[in-house]
């Protein structure tokens, strides 16, 4: 015994073979977020679960979701976590709410992705919340841990700390599935 | 352990460089060839099985989630499906989640839609979906290979509407007659993940939400007739 892990730690075969593993690995991270998506902050990927998508972006694909998720035509699933103590906004311009032919919503979680506990038992926010728009036709949801005063039907309540939100749109339209849909960033109130 | 490789991955990664460099720097001097060439060889091959094989071992976790620890209701045994209960999801934060439970369920929080969830072995002959009229509400079954993580079919508002269907879901080589009044299936492997998902419009409609997740049923075909 001990002579094999003699051998073992003065082998440079062995030596080669965790290095090779190991540098692989990390290839494999690099290479697998080529696939992804990341604009505004919010991470998505084209072609989960399609059949013949290809082994890269399968690969790539249960990276970022590590799920059995649904495939985009049947719902688009966007992630993002926010750093830090403060107060946070997401501005949708008008006609910018996520366009659905079922129902979309955004949730809030830790950072540990475990749902918040808040005083009015919201976790998310969506087409069946009651958002109200702006005067101008857009919207604003209010991410923060103290209500915002005047605003609390657009107010999605957030931990004091690090956040993780999920965008979930089911059957989206075109304009989601071809990349051209945009989701506004996260934006700190100053 | 998994949190702090996270968080810590970029710095962890840098040091194991170092260390590897370090490694190869006191092999200079006793020849480095075997130690090139293992590594040449390793590198893009685990690269290539890595690839392959992830979405594989994603899955295969959370197929052993659902049959050896469950989502709150103990295992699941093989071909039947089982239905995340009205009080679990009126409860997000998961106090009455039974211990000993696997959180696996879903992947990031969820409160849209019940969750229906089983594991199909066809070794033995196909399998039947029954699915009840879902009057016009949103549902999808999506049916997932976790041999690749591809979802093969679904059934559901979006592909094949809300009325009420029985679906015969088949294994490789199969080739009986369909019975009457069924719709086909196919899979090219044995093993099956059932994933279905019912819209919950908000809270006064979890038990209508759920009297119709429970009318999801998977059946050998001797008991659909």
């Amino acid at each position: 015994m001990a002579n094999i892990l003699a051998w073992l730690s003065s082998s440079g075969v062995v030596q080669g073979i965790i290095i090779g593993a190991v540098l692989a690995f990390i290839t494999f991270q690099i290479l697998a977020r080529i696939k992804v998506t990341k604009i505004n902050g919010w991470s998505t990927l084209y072609g989960f679960g399609v059949p013949g998508n290809g082994m890269l972006l399968r690969a790539a694909s249960y990276r970022l979701f590590p799920g059995p998720i649904n495939v985009p035509a049947e719902a688009m699933y966007w992630t993002t976590s926010v750093g830090g103590v403060g107060n946070y906004i997401m501005h949708f311009p008008p006609g910018g709410i996520p366009q659905s032919d079922a129902f979309w919503s955004l949730t809030m979680s830790d950072a540990k992705n475990d749902f918040v506990a808040n005083p009015i038992n919201r976790y998310l926010v969506g087409d069946r919340s009651g958002l109200v728009q702006n005067p101008d036709g857009s919207t604003d949801i209010y991410l923060q841990n103290t209500a915002p005063t005047g605003h609390e039907s657009n107010w999605l309540p957030a931990p004091s700390g690090k956040f993780i939100l999920w965008l979930r749109v089911y059957i989206p339209t075109a304009v989601i599935l071809d990349g051209s849909y945009q989701v506004p960033p996260v934006v700190k109130v100053k | 352990m998994n949190k702090f490789i996270l968080k810590y991955a970029y710095p962890l990664t840098f040091a194991l460089l170092v260390l590897l460099a370090w490694v190869v720097y006191q092999r200079l001097s006793t020849g480095i060839i075997p130690l090139v060439v293992a590594a040449v060889i390793v590198w893009p091959t685990a690269t290539f099985l890595f690839i392959y094989f992830w979405p594989r071992l994603i899955l295969g976790v959370y197929k052993r989630a659902a049959l050896v620890k469950g989502f709150g209701n103990g295992p699941i045994p093989v071909n039947t499906l089982y239905t995340q209960p009205q009080a679990l999801f009126a409860d997000p934060l998961h106090v009455s989640l039974p211990p000993g439970s696997s959180q696996l369920m879903s992947y990031g929080t969820n409160l849209d839609t019940l969750y229906v969830v089983g594991v199909l072995d066809l070794t033995k002959g196909p399998q039947i979906l029954h699915v009840p009229d879902m009057a016009g509400r949103y549902y999808a079954v999506q049916f997932t290979d976790p041999a690749d993580g591809t979802n093969f079919a679904y059934v559901g508002k979006r592909t094949t509407g809300t009325k009420a269907a029985d679906y015969l879901i088949s294994g490789p080589g199969w080739k009986e007659t369909m019975p009457q009044g069924m719709k086909h299936i196919s899979s090219s492997n044995n093993s099956v993940l059932v994933i279905g998902r019912v819209f919950v419009e908000n809270d006064s409609d979890i038990p209508t939400a759920y009297g119709l997740a429970k009318q999801i049923l998977i059946m050998p075909p001797s008991q659909s007739q």
